[in-house]
């Protein structure tokens, strides 16, 4: 399962960052999002816009087309 | 040489607010993250010392301009003293900086901020186990109020005083990666300015800039041997190997030092969210809020406190002025350069000051509660249509303040193609500025829909400027990806004394520019009028400015104002774009606005009056926005490409209106 697959509320653990772009992956690390941790989706933008999630009482919003490469479970 | 103690910390952990408090200056603040993109200097309070505030970065690892700011101060600036400002609510990821920070060898205090708004959440830091851990002092400071700031002062002077090494705090990385760390170490040069290890460290982690730094010194050849046998012998990547020996210390500290007396979430932020980050709302609540912001501008507030202003300015004062000048004895050349030139030039831009500062303070708003980065999210898949990321309508919106700031904002963006694409549409955004030029003709010749026409000229800034960036980003910038990610700061409420600040902080520079620029060019202008090829003191359609401004009077003539009036004002303009109606309350011998709106009927019709408010808005980026291009984009080409791209566009769209507007009868 991916986090886009979870719904607006929906927890899970983060199992692996398959992003390629090398600086979104940083980024996303550098901001706590890392394998093992908790996420949870707040929600989610129209028209296959960004999504916010929860890490670590952390709200980071990324896009649709790198969450989907975020293994979740 | 005098070496600094710097600030070093994550966004928006209130690095700048801790600054201020230090060294009682007023720098700039805001809830969201890059606030900060320059190094800034100031000097402790009572005690001389000085001190540096740098932009937010997560780890020494740069992954955008600004975020190189601070890494390039550890390797070139001499620095006593590190003072690592750590949110208290988020410290596991705070911690990794400050691991870093301590492998760089200097003296180091870790500034807990926010420990209020932890506790709030039910986390309770024990700052002296956390010291204890760590190796370093920990003090717990607000900065928001300033509490606490005695303290880490007192505790900076004693860790300065104190002379010889410190004892380092060491992470065991395992044993591949420290025989790796002593070999590179033995292989650096002994007179860089940073420590060894730490530099080896970093380079093992895969950082840029340190890659870079090491090259300017020697062939870095050999340690990237080392670099691949040590990663080889792991079997993983470096950098994770590494991450995760730092987190499982950070953990263990964290364990140590804090309590967990319950588990809250953010309840405040949350309920917030759900309205202004909907689905389906989020869009039209940001278009309401602009909305408003534009009516109290225009409209409600801002017109009927600019109309008090000008009564002032044109009756009492010109009144007082005119008994000064004739009690001291004045020549009435003296008298025509101050009462015909310098108050009608400088107080013709004066009035406006009421309506830049209602526009500032809802920037300052947006800016202080943590809304900005909610924008940014809304408008992301907007921006990712026309080749361009959601953070980069952060630096648009400060644009609509001054272009300046906005392009200086646009180093937070981590690509350089969305970077680039952000600061050449920038001059599109209708700056403060310009908005006297509005006030004035739109004012005059659609007075009752002024608020509307206004914010029509504000959107139209905005299409001609994402039409742009689809064109670049589709033609000449295409081979670069978009990217996107951004932090969501809590919710805060504004604070009214921060508010008034920063509001003032921002229209203070309006004010100084009325002061210096526009008071010079109000004599300098006056003068050309006053003087022409005949002689002095000629009528004015004889006079110099008249010569300089009917030389673009026929390129003007097809977008419906083509006088040399017009022309004059155009290029004095480029200075900044109030000076469009200083010069025209000089030429046209106003007083005060009603004269100047009697004169400008008599010269411009409605629909020519659109064209000009039209051509004034997209012409040509201002002196100091021109300066700024050049120094932020780092190259003439794309600078001539602002400038050129502008004065095409704006005088094809004036065109369009004008004739257009002509066919349809207008």
């Amino acid at each position: 399962m991916v986090l886009t697959d979870l719904r607006q509320g929906q927890k899970a653990v983060i199992t692996n960052l398959a992003i390629t772009n090398e600086v979104v992956k940083q980024r996303l690390l550098h901001m706590g999002m890392h394998e093992g941790e908790k996420v949870c989706v707040k929600c989610v933008m129209p028209f296959g816009g960004p999504v916010m999630v929860e890490v670590d009482g952390q709200y980071i919003c990324l896009r649709r087309k790198e969450a989907a490469c975020i293994g979740v479970r | 040489m005098s070496s600094y103690i710097a600030l070093f910390g994550n966004p928006n952990t209130g690095k700048t607010s801790l600054f201020n408090s230090l060294t009682g200056s007023y720098e700039y603040v805001g809830n969201w993250s890059g606030v900060t993109v320059e190094k800034k200097v100031g000097i402790l309070r009572q005690h001389g010392v000085p001190i540096v505030d740098l932009p937010g970065i997560y780890s020494l690892q740069p992954l955008s301009r600004d975020e190189g700011v601070a890494t390039d101060f550890l390797l070139t600036e001499p620095c006593s003293a590190i003072v690592n400002i750590v949110d208290a609510s988020q410290l596991r990821r705070n911690l990794h900086l400050t691991v870093q920070l301590l492998e760089f060898g200097k003296p180091l205090i870790v500034a807990l901020n926010m420990v209020d708004v932890a506790e709030k959440r039910g986390v309770k830091v024990d700052a002296e186990k956390l010291s204890r851990c760590i190796g370093a002092p920990v003090v717990p400071v607000i900065a928001r109020t300033g509490k606490g700031t005695k303290e880490l002062v007192r505790a900076i002077l004693s860790l300065s005083e104190q002379s010889g090494e410190r004892e380092h705090v060491a992470i065991d990385y395992g044993q591949d990666v420290e025989a790796a760390v002593q070999k590179i170490s033995e292989q650096l040069p002994d007179d860089l300015l940073a420590s060894k290890r730490w530099l080896a460290l970093q380079f093992l982690e895969g950082n840029e800039r340190i890659h870079a730094y090491l090259q300017t010194y020697m062939d870095i050849a050999p340690l990237i041997a080392v670099r691949d046998e040590a990663q080889q012998a792991l079997g993983r990547p470096l950098a994770e190997h590494i991450y995760d020996a730092r987190d499982k210390w950070i953990v263990h500290a964290i364990e140590t030092s804090t309590v967990i007396f319950q588990q809250k979430p953010l309840t405040l932020t949350e309920k917030i969210d759900a309205v202004v980050t909907n689905k389906y709302l989020g869009l039209p609540i940001f278009l309401a809020f602009m909305y408003i912001m534009f009516m109290l501008t225009f409209d409600w507030l801002g017109s009927p406190l600019a109309d008090l202003l000008d009564q002032f300015f044109s009756g009492p004062l010109t009144e007082w002025l005119s008994k000064l000048l004739t009690l001291v004895g004045a020549s009435p050349f003296i008298q025509a350069l101050v009462l015909d030139g310098i108050v009608s030039g400088v107080g013709g831009v004066l009035v406006f000051v009421p309506q830049i500062f209602i526009l500032f303070f809802f920037i300052s708003l947006l800016e202080d509660s943590g809304y900005m980065a909610r924008v940014a999210m809304v408008m992301d898949r907007f921006m990712e249509a026309i080749g361009l990321n959601g953070k980069a309508f952060i630096p648009m919106i400060i644009g609509f303040g001054c272009n300046v700031p906005g392009v200086m904002a646009a180093r937070t963006i981590e690509q350089p193609k969305e970077r680039l694409l952000t600061i050449l549409l920038l001059p599109f955004m209708s700056c403060s500025a310009r908005l006297p030029v509005y006030a004035l003709f739109a004012g005059t010749f659609f007075a009752k829909n002024q608020a509307i026409v206004v914010f029509s000229l504000y959107v139209l800034g905005i299409v001609v400027a994402l039409g742009l960036a689809k064109l670049f980003s589709s033609t000449l910038l295409k081979n670069e990806s978009s990217i996107f990610v951004i932090e969501l700061p809590p919710y805060r409420m504004p604070q009214a004394l921060t508010l008034w600040r920063s509001t003032w902080d921002k229209g203070k520079g309006f004010v100084r520019k009325a002061g210096t620029f526009i008071f010079g060019g109000s004599v300098a202008i006056w003068l050309l009028t006053y003087v022409g090829p005949k002689g002095i003191g000629v009528s004015m359609d004889d006079s110099f400015l008249a010569v300089i401004g009917g030389v673009l009077a026929p390129i003007l003539a097809p977008l419906g104002f083509g006088t040399w009036q017009a022309g004059a004002s155009l290029i004095t303009g480029f200075l900044a774009k109030e000076v469009v109606v200083s010069t025209m309350n000089i030429i046209y011998h106003a007083k005060d606005m009603d004269l100047l709106q009697g004169a400008i009927t008599q010269h411009f019709t409605p629909l020519s009056a659109l064209s000009f408010m039209v051509f004034v808005l997209l012409y040509i980026p201002c002196l100091a926005t021109v300066a700024t291009i050049r120094k932020e984009a780092g190259s003439r080409k794309w600078t001539l490409i602002s400038i050129g791209c502008a004065l095409t566009i704006a005088y094809t769209i004036s065109f369009l209106i004008y004739e257009g507007g002509k066919l349809f009868g207008y």
